[in-house]
């Protein structure tokens, strides 16, 4: 299957799935509804999704096969998801100062002495810029 | 007149002045540096405007939109690699003029082309958005949902090379503005449980996944790849002589980038290419093209300022966006509690006026700074990957929380950033879904307007001229160009 044709049928059983979930949207009497009720806009803006997906499969088009993606894609991801899973532990700021560091180097940079003083350097401009200038509240973490 | 006046006055305000020098500034730099658009800077900073006052984020936003195509062009001269999409015309000739030691030229050039354009697309949007105001006065919700749609058509045209992609982009878009209460019945769509979208989906985490995370999963996948700078040398103004040979590059693609820039969606990359193809097609030098022609990097220098203005003419008038980052100002808009159209004209009128006034000060701002500061702004553009992506990240967290300081937000902006990123994969490019996502809610609420005036007949709107003219463009727009081609195929 290409790449366009994968795409096109991912997005019809996207489009399918969440039209069943309009089945599932409270229903309210035609008084209130006046003919037009919450799931009918969704379902048009579905159909219409679906015919669109249908169109593009069978439309000829080059489609060469796509390369693969490089695991520091999903490396880069997963700090993500790390920095996300570090906040409730440490608070914000200190997981700002590791993933900072910590994809810094990931990526390449072995100059650790200006990695770690740029990587201070940003989060104290955040602290004092947000949290001592707009008073925004952080996650502090469980040891705060 | 006194609207004018006022907004320009406003200007003698400090505070104002520091927002429009700050946004000049911020978007010289972030459009120099190779991946971050000037739609990817506007989605970022958009939550720090929460707490500026309408008048001061949109003096801000407004400079940073004019700002950041200028600084695309540094890049694309000097490295080859455009800051910003609507600078990737500029470096065909730009970086060959560069390679054989005429940056500074050719930067020079950029810097007064960009200036004319923009100067001469606020111009016109000061004369030309009143009176489109002035039109749409008199439309009621059958003739909104017909802009709505045929706003929504030209999205077909933004972003990638697939309409149909860009198409079913858009309607994902719309899709997603479903999430939350309906307004008419309160019934909950698309919430699963989750407290927080019964408001519907916030639309500061959705742009800053789509534009600055999935930007840096597409860095992440580019590490290694490396490019090499070519000298700068002195900046300078262009010669009198250089001036004459590109005025009617100049004066072409300013008024095609402002045309441009008015269609709904399309935007200041297309305004670019199509002014270049345009500059090439009436220049005595074609054979000079590619290789290092001045008027190569005049014409869509002019084009991709010029259409921002031009842009701003359906945004501000009728509350339909002319582009991608006029679509994230548009959200900033409805977040600051202002409700973009007409109606702005006669309620808000200097809000619309300090945008002008402050859009014409940042194009003579970075005409001042492009030529003095363009060899500091060009090592800024040097920032290494490993700098600048995770700083990018920690911005974006700050962003996606500080509005509501909740991190279900950053979730949301995490989430999207993938979802950008397999989008941008497969050939979907997120500024149409964007487009969508603001446009979504008035498609929905004047359909369903429409409908009850019309006593539930999708027949109304035949009797409704307007209405009916835009169904009839939105057809054009959608059939035309296949059919057109196919006309050609079969002589």
């Amino acid at each position: 299957m290409t790449p366009t044709r994968a795409a096109a049928a991912a997005v019809v059983a996207i489009a399918v799935a969440l039209f069943a979930a309009t089945f599932w949207f409270e229903q309210m009497p035609e008084g209130i509804t006046r003919g037009f009720g919450a799931e009918l806009f969704p379902r048009m803006v579905l159909g219409a999704i679906a015919a669109l997906a249908v169109l593009l499969a069978i439309m000829p088009a080059s489609s060469p096969p796509l390369p693969r993606i490089p695991p520091m894609v999903w490396y880069s991801g997963a700090s993500l998801l790390a920095f996300m899973a570090l906040v409730p532990v440490i608070g914000m700021l200190p997981a700002m100062f590791v993933f900072l560091v910590g994809v810094g180097w990931m990526w390449g940079e072995r100059r650790r002495l200006l990695l770690v003083v740029s990587s201070v350097g940003l989060t104290l401009a955040i602290w004092a810029v947000f949290v001592k200038g707009f008073g925004i509240q952080l996650p502090k973490g469980l040891f705060a | 007149m006194e609207h004018f006046l006022g907004g320009m006055a406003l200007l003698l305000d400090p505070y104002i002045l520091w927002v429009v020098f700050a946004g000049t500034v911020i978007g010289i730099v972030v459009g120099a540096l190779p991946g971050i658009s000037g739609s990817t800077t506007t989605a970022l900073l958009l939550p720090f405007t929460i707490t500026m006052g309408p008048i001061p984020a949109l003096a801000f936003l407004g400079s940073i939109y004019c700002a950041a195509n200028f600084g695309g062009s540094i890049t694309a001269i000097l490295v080859n690699s455009p800051g910003d999409p609507s600078a990737s015309a500029t470096a065909f000739d730009g970086y060959p003029m560069a390679q054989r030691g005429e940056a500074g030229r050719a930067l020079g050039m950029s810097a007064v082309a960009s200036a004319i354009g923009g100067i001469f697309s606020v111009i016109v949007l000061i004369v030309a958005a009143p009176l489109l105001a002035r039109v749409a006065y008199s439309f009621g919700p059958p003739e909104y949902f017909a802009l709505a749609v045929f706003g929504l058509s030209m999205v077909a045209m933004t972003g990638g090379d697939s309409s149909i992609k860009n198409l079913i982009a858009g309607a994902f878009g719309v899709l997603l503005a479903t999430v939350g209460q309906d307004l008419t019945t309160g019934v909950e769509r698309y919430t699963f449980g989750i407290h927080s979208f019964s408001d519907g989906i916030e639309f500061i985490p959705v742009l800053i996944g789509l534009f600055a995370l999935a930007e840096l999963f597409e860095q992440a996948a580019q590490l290694g790849e490396r490019t090499v700078a070519a000298k700068l040398g002195a900046v300078r103004l262009p010669s009198w002589q250089d001036i004459k040979d590109c005025s009617k590059a100049i004066g072409l693609s300013s008024a095609l980038g402002t045309f441009i820039g008015i269609l709904p969606a399309l935007g200041a990359t297309t305004a670019a290419m199509i002014a270049y193809v345009e500059t090439k097609r009436w220049s005595k030098n074609k054979a000079q093209f590619g290789k290092g022609a001045i008027e190569g990097v005049a014409g869509p220098e002019a084009a991709n300022n010029a259409a921002v203005g031009g842009a701003m003419v359906p945004t501000l008038a009728l509350g339909i966006p002319g582009s991608t980052t006029t679509a994230i100002i548009l959200a900033g808009l409805i977040v600051q509690g202002v409700r973009p159209g007409p109606h702005l004209f006669t309620e808000q009128p200097l809000l619309l006026y300090a945008v002008f006034s402050s859009m014409l000060l940042a194009n003579l701002l970075y005409l001042v700074l492009g030529l003095g500061f363009a060899k500091v702004f060009a090592r800024i553009s040097m920032v290494p990957a490993p700098y600048l992506w995770p700083a990018v990240f920690v911005l974006s967290v700050i962003g996606a929380y500080a509005p509501n300081q909740a991190m279900a937000e950053v979730w949301v902006a995490i989430a999207f950033g993938g979802i950008g990123f397999f989008m941008k994969r497969y050939g979907f490019s997120p500024a149409p879904l964007v487009i969508g996502l603001v446009l979504g809610k008035m498609v929905e609420e004047t359909l369903k307007q429409s409908l009850l005036i019309f006593d539930l007949s999708w027949g109304g709107f035949l009797g409704r001229p307007i209405a009916l003219t835009l169904f009839g463009l939105t057809v054009l727009f959608l059939l035309g160009p296949s059919l057109l081609q196919r006309l050609r195929g079969k002589p």
